[in-house]
C-alpha cells in the first residue's frame, strides 16, 4: 500500500515536472519525457505487476490533460512496464545498460507511434526530419534524465519495500 | 487462499486485461468525449492547483536567477545598446514619416486597435503540452471565469492562439505555431487575404507559413499580417506577425512565404483572453 501511494505520488510529481519544468529545460525546443521513465524503472526494480500499475496511471495522466486519445499512452506504458519487469527478472538490478536500452527503445517506439498517428497519416511524410529533429533528441534527452534519476529512485524504491519482500531478499542474500 | 488468487492472477493475465482496458478506453475516447470529460474534471481538481503552485515556484526561481546576472554582462549590453540607440534614432526619423501615412490609412480601414474595446481578461500560462509534437498551452482560467471555446488569446499585442478546450478551472490554447493551426489572415496594408499555417518542420527557423495570397498581391518583407474580417473564429485586426520572403508559387496562381510571429512563444507567461466571440459578432 505504502509503495502504491509512493508510486502515485511520483507519477503526479513527474507529470508536474513534465508540464512546468519541461518547458524551461527544453534543449533546441525538445523536452524529455519524464513519465515514461517511471514504469520502466519500477517494472525493472520490482516486478511486472508494478510496471503495469505505474504504466497504466502514468499513461492515463499523460493523456488526460491534452487533446488526443485517452488510453493510448497507457497502452504503450503498460507494455513497457511489463517488458521492463521481464528484463528485471533476467538481469541484475544495477545493470544500467539494460535500463538505457529499454528507455531508448521505449521512448523511440512511443514517439514514433505518435508520429504515425498524428503526422504521417496527416500527410506529413518527411520522416527523416521528424526522426532526427524530434524523436531522436527526445530519446537521448530522456535517457540522460533516466540516468540522472535511476539511483535516487532505486533508493526510494528500497525504502518503501514491504517487510515481506525485504525479508525474502535478505534470505536470498544470506543463501547466496 | 491468497496463493490461489495469486496463481489465477498471473502477471501475464493482468497485462492482457489492462491492455484490453486501455484499448477500450482509446476506442471510447475516440468515439465520444463523455467518458473523458468527467474524469478530466475530477483529476484537474487535484492537479491544477498543484500545477499552479509549481509554476509559481518556477517563476520565482527564474526571477531570482535574473537578478543574479553579473554586472559585466549588463555593462557590455549597455554599450551595445547605446550604439543601437543612435542607429535606431536615425531609422526612427524615417519611420515616423511612414507612420503618419499608416495612421491615415488605418483610420480609413478602421482596423486600428479594433480589439482594444473588447472585454479582456488576463491569464497565466501554467503549463505546456506534455509532448513535443504539439504546442498547446494550459491557462489558469476556465469556464468558472467565463472562458469559452473559440475565444481569442493575445499577448504583446499579437495573436497567441485560440481556446480549444475549456474546463472548470483551466483551459487549453492551441497556438498559431502549432502544427495543425490555420488562421485566416490578411496583409494590413494591401488587404490581400491569405492563411497562416503553423508547421513543426519550421521550428528551428522561428517562422510559420503564410499561403494563398493572390498572385497579384504585392507583399513586402515586414508587412504586418493581421487576422482577416472573413475569419469564422478570429476577431478582425489582431496582429499575427510580419511577412517574410513572400514569393510566387510554382502554380503561378498564388503566392506564399513565411511569417515571423509577433509573440515570443518561448517566454510566454501572461496572456490576455478576449471574451468577445466572433460568432456572436456576426449574429448581432
Amino acid at each position: 500500500m505504502k509503495r502504491k501511494l509512493t508510486e502515485i505520488g511520483l507519477i503526479i510529481l513527474f507529470y508536474l515536472l513534465q508540464v512546468t519544468l519541461g518547458r524551461n529545460i527544453r534543449i533546441g525546443g525538445i523536452m524529455p519525457n519524464f513519465l515514461i521513465i517511471l514504469p520502466i524503472l519500477f517494472g525493472f526494480y520490482n516486478n511486472r505487476q508494478e510496471g503495469i500499475f505505474t504504466g497504466f496511471f502514468a499513461g492515463l495522466l499523460y493523456d488526460l490533460f491534452f487533446p488526443g486519445l485517452l488510453g493510448f499512452s497507457s497502452l504503450i506504458f503498460v507494455l513497457l512496464g511489463y517488458i521492463s519487469g521481464v528484463l528485471g527478472d533476467i538481469f541484475e538490478q544495477h545493470s544500467i545498460v539494460v535500463l538505457i536500452a529499454i528507455t531508448a527503445a521505449g521512448t523511440f517506439s512511443y514517439e514514433f507511434l505518435i508520429y504515425i498517428g498524428n503526422f504521417l497519416l496527416h500527410n506529413r511524410i518527411f520522416v527523416p526530419f521528424y526522426i532526427t529533429r524530434i524523436i531522436l533528441p527526445e530519446t537521448v534527452y530522456t535517457v540522460l534524465i533516466m540516468i540522472a534519476l535511476y539511483k535516487p529512485l532505486q533508493l526510494l524504491n528500497r525504502l518503501v519495500e514491504s517487510k515481506k519482500v525485504k525479508r525474502e531478499k535478505e534470505l536470498n542474500e544470506t543463501i547466496s | 487462499m491468497k496463493n490461489k488468487i495469486k496463481r489465477v492472477i498471473s502477471p501475464r493475465r493482468i497485462l492482457v486485461i489492462v491492455v484490453c482496458l486501455c484499448a477500450a478506453l482509446t476506442a471510447l475516447s475516440y468515439l465520444s468525449d463523455r467518458l473523458v470529460t468527467p474524469l478530466r474534471e475530477a483529476v484537474s481538481q487535484v492537479i491544477i492547483p498543484l500545477q499552479r503552485g509549481m509554476n509559481g515556484i518556477g517563476i520565482g526561481a527564474v526571477e531570482h536567477e535574473e537578478k543574479l546576472r553579473t554586472i559585466d554582462e549588463l555593462t557590455a549590453k549597455n554599450e551595445e545598446l547605446s550604439k543601437r540607440i543612435s542607429e535606431l534614432e536615425d531609422e526612427n526619423k524615417l519611420l515616423r514619416e511612414d507612420t503618419k501615412d499608416l495612421a491615415d490609412l488605418r483610420s480609413l480601414y478602421e482596423t486600428d486597435q479594433l480589439y482594444a474595446s473588447y472585454e479582456k481578461t488576463g491569464a497565466t500560462v501554467i503549463g505546456a503540452s506534455s509532448q513535443n509534437w504539439n504546442s498547446s498551452l494550459t491557462l489558469d482560467k476556465g469556464s468558472a471565469d467565463g472562458i469559452a471555446v473559440d475565444m481569442n488569446v493575445i499577448a504583446d499585442d499579437g495573436l497567441v492562439g485560440i481556446i480549444s478546450e475549456v474546463h472548470n478551472n483551466y483551459s487549453i490554447v492551441t497556438t498559431v505555431i502549432g502544427d495543425n493551426s490555420y488562421v485566416s489572415a490578411m496583409d494590413e496594408k494591401t488587404q490581400d487575404v491569405c492563411s497562416v499555417r503553423g508547421d513543426l518542420t519550421l521550428m528551428d527557423t522561428g517562422y510559420i507559413h503564410v499561403e494563398r495570397f493572390k498572385e497579384n498581391a504585392e507583399i513586402s518583407d515586414g508587412d504586418r499580417i493581421i487576422t482577416s474580417n472573413i475569419s469564422a473564429k478570429y476577431l478582425p485586426g489582431i496582429l499575427v506577425g510580419y511577412a517574410h520572403d513572400v514569393t510566387p508559387d510554382g502554380n503561378a496562381l498564388t503566392k506564399s512565404g513565411k511569417v515571423e510571429p509577433a509573440v515570443d512563444f518561448e517566454h510566454l507567461q501572461k496572456v490576455l483572453i478576449i471574451k468577445q466571440l466572433k460568432a456572436d459578432m456576426t449574429a448581432d
